[in-house]
């Protein structure tokens, strides 16, 4: 999907291709006409440690896992009822997933 | 009972069995060194003990460290041994009566060969192995960024970092 491609570019054009472990230095608004809407934590961390959730699951959908793993535990074993939190959740990754940055440059080309 | 003849049940028994020193011990106690030979005798007795000539019977040093009279030699490794001579017992490569090294139990079939000999000398095998690992790293270094999912690291909150989503402020 395009990883040696970015393999390339990161070769060719260092000064501006980011490399994908490390943090972006370009200004977050650049480019933007307005300032841009900033992600907004739910969940705080006391809930977080008192459920348990694992450091790596506590961004910014936290709250739905909780949601998915309260009705996971209040249902079982009939954890088939809990489909619709656990699709709300799936889709709040997805969508933070896309929303990180440079994959989302492609969605920026087609709205503007 | 052709075979229990009287004169080869002797042989057997007295050449095996009977003229060693194994029947002498009964429990572990039995199998203790007596202590350090002081005089010329103790060492005669002692070397007869361990069914070794006198000349070559030279006791382990007695520095605090040693075993009584227990005789010193040079040691050997199971792997070593000749593998194809019967040896009575085959997984010690150990003949009955055989005086066995103090350490024996670190010189068996699984353990150290002390008699190893590389197939390559030391300094050649160091430099192998060097040459292979530092490749090894240069080309993972050169090779790092040659190819990666174009996606920056995961959004994960911090205190004092802002995470932006990629819609606009509609104000």
């Amino acid at each position: 999907m395009g990883n040696i491609q970015a393999g390339i570019d990161y070769k060719m054009h260092p000064d501006v291709v980011p490399k994908p472990d490390h943090k972006s230095n370009w200004d977050p608004n650049y480019g933007f006409s307005s300032k841009r809407e900033e992600k907004v934590m739910i969940a705080t961390e006391e809930e977080l440690h008192s459920a348990k959730i694992s450091l790596q699951d506590r961004d910014y959908c936290a709250h739905k896992l909780l949601d998915y793993r309260k009705c996971y535990r209040e249902n079982f074993p009939w954890i088939m009822n809990c489909g619709h939190e656990k699709h709300t959740y799936l889709n709040c990754e997805y969508d933070d997933s896309t929303n990180s940055e440079f994959i989302c440059l492609i969605q920026l080309c087609l709205s503007s | 009972m052709a075979l229990l003849k009287p004169d080869l049940l002797f042989s057997i028994t007295r050449r095996s069995i009977g003229s060693s020193q194994v029947l002498g011990a009964y429990w572990n106690k039995d199998w203790k060194p007596g202590p350090y030979p002081r005089t010329e005798e103790e060492r005669v007795a002692a070397a007869k003990k361990y069914g070794l000539m006198k000349e070559e019977y030279i006791p382990i040093p007695d520095d605090g460290d040693g075993a009584g009279d227990y005789p010193q030699f040079k040691p050997y490794s199971v792997q070593g041994r000749d593998p194809h001579y019967p040896w009575d017992f085959p997984e010690y490569r150990r003949n009955f009566n055989e005086t066995m090294h103090e350490n024996f139990n670190m010189y068996t079939e699984e353990k150290w060969n002390v008699e190893m000999k590389p197939r390559w000398p030391m300094r050649y095998m160091l430099a192998a192995f060097l040459t292979v690992m530092g490749g090894t790293y240069y080309l993972a270094t050169i090779g790092k960024y040659s190819a990666f999912l174009p996606v920056m690291p995961k959004h994960l909150p911090a205190p004092g970092v802002t995470h932006y989503k990629y819609q606009q402020n509609q104000n």
